[in-house]
């Protein structure tokens, strides 16, 4: 075994700038959880299947359990904590989820939060198979998938409409 | 949390990554995506006294197209492959491959070079690298040698690659016109592992062709197709190749998710399928010009 060298980074999460010396082995999703207390982020697996360690990092979702916290260095990081200024302003995704019955234990629901809010930012009004194609990495042990599906239309189309009025006089909404 | 230590290198040159690796040895490992090598770690399979991420590097990372062929960085990632108009214009098959790994997540941080690194015998790519005859740059701190894929691939999870070596490109050469091309694969549900990939080229108005089989022996089997297609793409044709890829997927290996007589009858299968799929667009792009 060799001796614990640390590696200092420096990296953003949800806007606010940190500066660390970590333990090479520590994970990405451990250091948010243990170091920076944002235990919104989960853990189901630690081998990349479950997408509950879900996180968007530098404007793309990965699986915070297979990147390692000495390797972000200049990266920034946004977590579920990061997407709303407060449960009074929920994210157009997170409010879906409320309405539609798109959480029962909420375990997932971060990630799938976050992969919703990806797969609409790059396709605001996907199909019912887009949007499973664009869930598939996140596992949902209880719901079914069915409402989740349905959050996300929900949210399609709530930002969709929401857009319009600044649009109009813009371009014509197809 | 990974138990074993290791010292943590994030070189920022590619001189730099390789020097690391000429004093590390075989007690390094290369990280790309992690997307494979973390998971394996964290499961203690494997426990490097060094980790060499090239997460920091400029360039590795570019899709270029060339005169005659298309070169790809190491580092590009599925997403790269799955989104860039250079790639799937020129070879759809591959992205139509990347498009298959996984799911977004995996697609954003995993690379073309850490999947075929690690050569996992049912990864999609190698099928369609062997399909498309490309050849990969590995470099050293004592030069740069090129190895074709069918030469690249040596045993089950096993490469000619040197532990001093990185892979830093893969060079496709450009399919002549006319070619159709086509990759799929056999899995369980959306996300997961294949259980059997297939790649194919048809080319000379589906009198010649590759086939490269995954998942039905520690390596892709690779089949030339000229021999079947002599007459093109008949019910002839479609037996002869059947019987072969059978015959040639006799080393397959049970596991989890499937015994070996599924392996080999769903090989015919996904082959039968990949042919029809490359013979249809090939068909398609001749009657255009
Ligand atoms: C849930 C899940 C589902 C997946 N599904 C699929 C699937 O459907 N199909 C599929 O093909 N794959 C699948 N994968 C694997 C995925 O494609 C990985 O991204 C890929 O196998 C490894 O790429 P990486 O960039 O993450 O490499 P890493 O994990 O960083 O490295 C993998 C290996 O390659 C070596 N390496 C990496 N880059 C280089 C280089 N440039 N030169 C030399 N050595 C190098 C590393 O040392 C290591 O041994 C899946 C993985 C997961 C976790
Ligand atoms: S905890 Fe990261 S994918 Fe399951
Ligand atoms: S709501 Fe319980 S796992 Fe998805």
């Amino acid at each position: 075994m060799t001796d614990v060298v640390k590696y200092l980074v420096s990296f953003e999460v949800n806007g606010e700038s940190h500066r660390r010396d970590v333990d090479p082995r520590l994970l990405l999703v451990d250091m948010l959880r243990d170091d920076l207390r944002l235990t919104g982020t989960h853990v189901g697996c630690s081998t990349g299947n479950c997408g509950a360690c879900t996180v968007v990092l530098d404007g793309k979702t990965v699986k915070s359990c297979c990147v390692l916290a000495a390797d972000v260095e200049g990266s920034r990081i946004l977590t579920i904590e990061g997407m709303s200024e407060g449960p009074d302003q929920l994210h157009p995704v997170q409010e879906a989820f409320v309405e539609n019955h798109g959480l029962q234990c909420g375990y997932c629901t971060p990630g799938m939060v976050l992969s919703a809010r990806q797969l609409l930012e790059s396709n605001p009004s996907p199909s019912e198979e887009e949007i499973r194609r664009g869930i598939a990495g996140n596992l949902c042990r209880c719901t079914g998938y069915v409402f989740i599906v349905k959050s996300i239309q929900a949210a399609a189309e709530a930002t969709t409409t929401d857009k319009r009025p600044s649009a109009e006089g813009a371009e014509p909404n197809p | 949390m990974i138990t074993e230590s290791y010292e943590f290198f994030a070189p920022t040159s590619v001189d730099e990554a390789l020097s690391l690796l000429a004093r590390h040895g075989d007690d390094a490992k290369v990280l790309a995506g992690g997307m494979t090598l973390v998971p394996i770690m964290t499961l203690g399979l494997t426990q490097p006294a060094a980790v060499v991420s090239l997460n920091h590097l400029s360039g590795l990372d570019q899709v270029q197209e060339e005169t005659d062929s298309v070169a790809i960085g190491a580092r590009a990632t599925h997403h790269t492959l799955e989104t860039h108009a250079t790639v799937s214009s020129h070879f759809p098959l591959l992205s139509e491959a990347a498009s298959s790994i996984g799911d977004p997540q995996i697609r954003h941080r995993g690379t073309l070079g850490g999947s075929l690194a690690h050569a996992d015998p049912a990864a999609d790519y190698p099928p369609v690298m062997l399909a498309l005859g490309a050849r990969f740059v590995l470099r050293s701190r004592s030069g740069e040698r090129v190895v074709a894929a069918g030469d690249f691939f040596v045993d089950l999870l096993t490469t000619a690659l040197r532990a001093d070596e990185l892979l830093t490109e893969i060079r496709i050469p450009k399919l002549e016109p006319g070619t159709g091309t086509a990759a799929t694969k056999l899995h369980r549900v959306e996300g997961s592992f294949g259980i059997v990939t297939a790649a194919a080229t048809i080319s000379g108005c589906g009198r010649r062709g590759k086939l490269a089989v995954g998942g039905v022996a520690p390596i892709p089997v690779l089949i030339d197709l000229d021999s079947h297609l002599v007459e093109g793409p008949s019910e002839a044709a479609h037996a002869t190749i059947a019987s072969e890829v059978w015959e040639r997927s006799a080393d397959a290996s049970p596991d989890l998710t499937a015994s070996v007589e599924y392996k080999r009858s769903m090989a015919r299968v996904m082959a039968r399928r990949v042919i029809d799929h490359a013979v249809e667009r090939a068909g398609a792009k001749g009657g255009q010009s």
